[in-house]
């Protein structure tokens, strides 16, 4: 089987040595990878049963919760799949609001990678810099909604506050300052030598396996494939706004970075269209509490890809089945096919690129398949791996 | 909607019998139900003869006598087609489609740790999201799992 | 008092108080005027700060962190999970707050309690071990 041995059975199902398995198992030989074991139960929490427990306004809330950094999405998706149950649609002026916040999450989440991508690669000027940047993205969220996580904008029925008269100039001066740095961020990535010769040639793709692999977002537009959920399966007012869908046809980290930093600055673009260009009216239309039986499936692109939840009701206040794919489980086998022989010492940046949810990637089984040793390594203990 | 009717018809043309159920709610939203024996047939030909290159995820649901299987497949990454089988809950058996899409490797994995279905020629069924001291044969998404019965289960495993 | 080192773990939470901790660490907010760095050995380590509502993977790992902590050690639950498991408590590969496993010296809630809410808790932290210190108790 051609992909089996992506996925090897390490010897035997039982490792008696090790008490708690790591989400990722490696088997070496030397200092190449040849097998990659991913088990990603770190933070799985259970919420797709806990939605079966609570109400449908209830579980906005729980949502919102799956992901501190892309929350918006994960509610935009939710409220989506509710709203079609229901047969409402979200108030036009309510649909610009959705893309805003969605793009300034999506500013907040890449530019919060390239900082942790620069500080992997050991640049942390730039980590530094970056997230300095960036806090005029939270500044931002917490003027329009209170908080700087889990900003809490939607509801089933629209969004719960509007974009007041008055706080558009920020928006759009924080916009423009952004622009700048940003395209400062490009050119540094593009042209200093620390990362370029850690991220050019590593990790590769190729586009004929990213799509075999069904990868998405920014990984999947880095090896060339054109797909984003917006633009192929339009929602909020996406239909409505003109922009770009970044490709980039180098497959491998580094192209991967320059793809999320222009994304940063469509989606400026996307907010300033948006604002210009939103419509009057309502913010929100009641709904009811129960949702009559039906089934639906609902997509957003989020900052890491196509995000895809699938909801069943039954007529009473709480869903009967509510599914929910992070875009980055959809990455890992992806993930799993570029480490397959890259340098041990290239694991860390390799794994960052697809910008996983960093609190699962903090210790890695390794096996080696010379010696049978097996250890673990933390993500600190692997940086200080350089290669020969 | 032309082009939704038009996989529609293309795919009950192919599978004949096996098709139980067409709905296309909206527009790029196409519900299929077909018998467990057409499934792997049914993929192929979504995968390689209609374009659903894209699998985005499998949906596992307990419908309390039997286990729902979803495979939500996507057209040029637009059309979203789900796919749907039944397995009776007493041998929740099916074959894999790995050897077709093998980015469908976690999704089937992840339905086996929650609904404890069998996928046929996967080659690795072991727990993707369990941890594992998880007591054997616990299938969290079953409705015999309520929250509570649960929660007593991983609290006697734990001491 | 020498500098405190500060070793952050997450039990599984959706990263949310890990990114305002970080931030908290940036020029912004820079909790290094404190005189707290971050540490990535329990053995060296002094407070740890932990975040989410432990997941059944995760509750052995952070028991055997905070057994290979040197004394005096103190631990921080940073978040609303780390608090009390909310708004996971009743899922059922969550244990539900960290106080169930360990003991702990400041509550931090907010979901997430903003990068200045978690610097006033270390400091709150910082100046209670001082203080103890004046009066001659260890820990």
């Amino acid at each position: 089987m051609r992909y089996g041995s992506i996925i090897k059975v390490p010897f035997g199902p039982q490792h008696p040595a090790l008490k708690e398995p790591e989400n990722f198992m490696f088997e070496i030989d030397g200092e190449i990878v040849v097998g990659v074991h991913p088990r990603i139960g770190y933070n799985h929490r259970g919420i797709e049963k806990a939605f079966e427990r609570r109400t449908y306004l209830q579980n906005i809330y729980l949502a919102e919760r799956i992901c501190g950094i892309c929350s918006d999405a994960h509610t935009t998706c939710y409220t989506q799949a509710i709203e079609n149950l229901l047969g409402v649609e979200a108030p036009p002026r309510a649909r610009y609001i959705r893309v805003i916040i969605a793009e300034l999450e999506r500013i907040h989440s890449h530019g919060l990678w390239v900082g942790i991508a620069a500080h992997e690669i050991g640049f942390d000027t730039l980590f530094m810099y970056v997230w300095r940047d960036r806090e005029v993205v939270m500044d931002l969220f917490e003027t329009l909604s209170g908080n700087r996580v889990h900003y809490a904008m939607n509801t089933i029925g629209g969004v719960r506050r509007d974009i007041p008269a008055d706080t558009v100039p920020k928006i759009k001066h924080g916009m423009d300052f952004l622009e700048k740095r940003l395209k400062y961020y490009l050119n540094v990535v593009q042209n200093e030598q620390t990362i370029l010769k850690r991220t050019s040639g590593v990790g590769i793709l190729k586009p004929k396996d990213a799509v075999e692999l069904c990868a998405v977002g920014p990984t999947l537009r880095a090896s060339g494939v054109k797909n984003d959920v917006r633009v192929d399966d339009p929602y909020a007012a996406y239909d409505e706004i003109p922009f770009n869908v970044v490709t980039h046809d180098g497959c491998d980290v580094l192209s991967r970075i320059i793809v999320r930093c222009e994304e940063m600055l469509e989606s400026i673009n996307i907010i300033r269209y948006a604002l210009d260009n939103m419509p009057e009216g309502m913010i929100r239309v009641r709904v009811p509490m129960a949702v009559p039986p039906g089934e639906t499936v609902s997509r957003v692109e989020a900052p890491r890809g196509e995000l895809i939840h699938y909801a069943k009701s039954n007529g009473t206040t709480k869903p009967e089945r509510y599914k929910v794919r992070s875009p980055t489980l959809g990455n890992i086998p992806a993930l799993c096919k570029m480490l397959m022989g890259a340098h041990v010492a290239d694991i860390p940046i390799v794994l960052a690129g697809i910008d996983p949810c960093f609190a699962c990637m903090d210790r890695m089984t390794f096996i080696d398949d010379k010696t049978n040793k097996k250890w673990v390594w933390t993500m600190q203990q692997l940086r200080r791996k350089t290669r020969k | 909607m032309e082009k939704e009717n038009e996989i529609a018809e293309k795919l009950k043309k192919h599978l004949k019998n096996n098709v139980f159920e067409v709905k296309i709610p909206r527009e790029r939203r196409i519900f299929v139900k077909i018998g467990k024996t057409a499934l792997k047939d049914a993929v192929k030909y979504l995968v390689h003869e209609l374009g659903f290159t894209h699998l985005s995820t499998i949906t596992g649901a307990d419908t309390s006598e039997e286990i729902e299987l979803i495979y939500h497949l996507a057209y040029k990454g637009s059309i979203e087609l789900s796919l749907k089988t039944t397995v009776p809950k007493e041998k929740p058996v099916v074959p894999t489609i790995t050897d077709i899409i093998p980015g469908a490797v976690l999704y089937e994995r992840e339905v086996h740790d929650l609904l404890g279905v069998a996928f046929e020629g996967h080659p690795d069924l072991s727990p993707l999201v369990l941890p594992e001291e998880w007591p054997e044969r616990v299938y969290p998404l079953r409705k015999e799992y309520t929250l509570e019965k649960l929660r007593k289960l991983t609290e006697s495993t734990e001491s | 008092m020498k500098s405190p080192w500060l070793l952050h773990f997450n039990t599984g939470g959706c990263n949310g108080c890990d990114i305002e901790l970080v931030a908290a660490l940036t020029p912004e907010f820079d909790v290094e005027r404190f005189g707290i760095l971050l540490e990535g050995s329990p053995r060296h380590a002094d407070i740890l700060a932990v975040t989410g509502p432990v997941t059944l993977q995760v509750k052995d790992r952070l028991l055997r962190i905070y057994e290979q902590m040197p004394e005096p050690k103190y631990v921080i639950a940073i978040g609303t999970c780390a608090v009390s498991g909310a708004p996971f408590k009743d899922c059922y590969n969550v244990l539900g707050g960290i106080d169930r496993i360990l003991p702990v010296d400041v509550y931090i809630p907010g979901c997430p309690p903003k990068p200045e809410a978690i610097i006033d808790g270390i400091a709150k932290l910082i100046q209670h071990i001082a203080e103890e210190k004046t009066r001659g108790k260890g820990k």
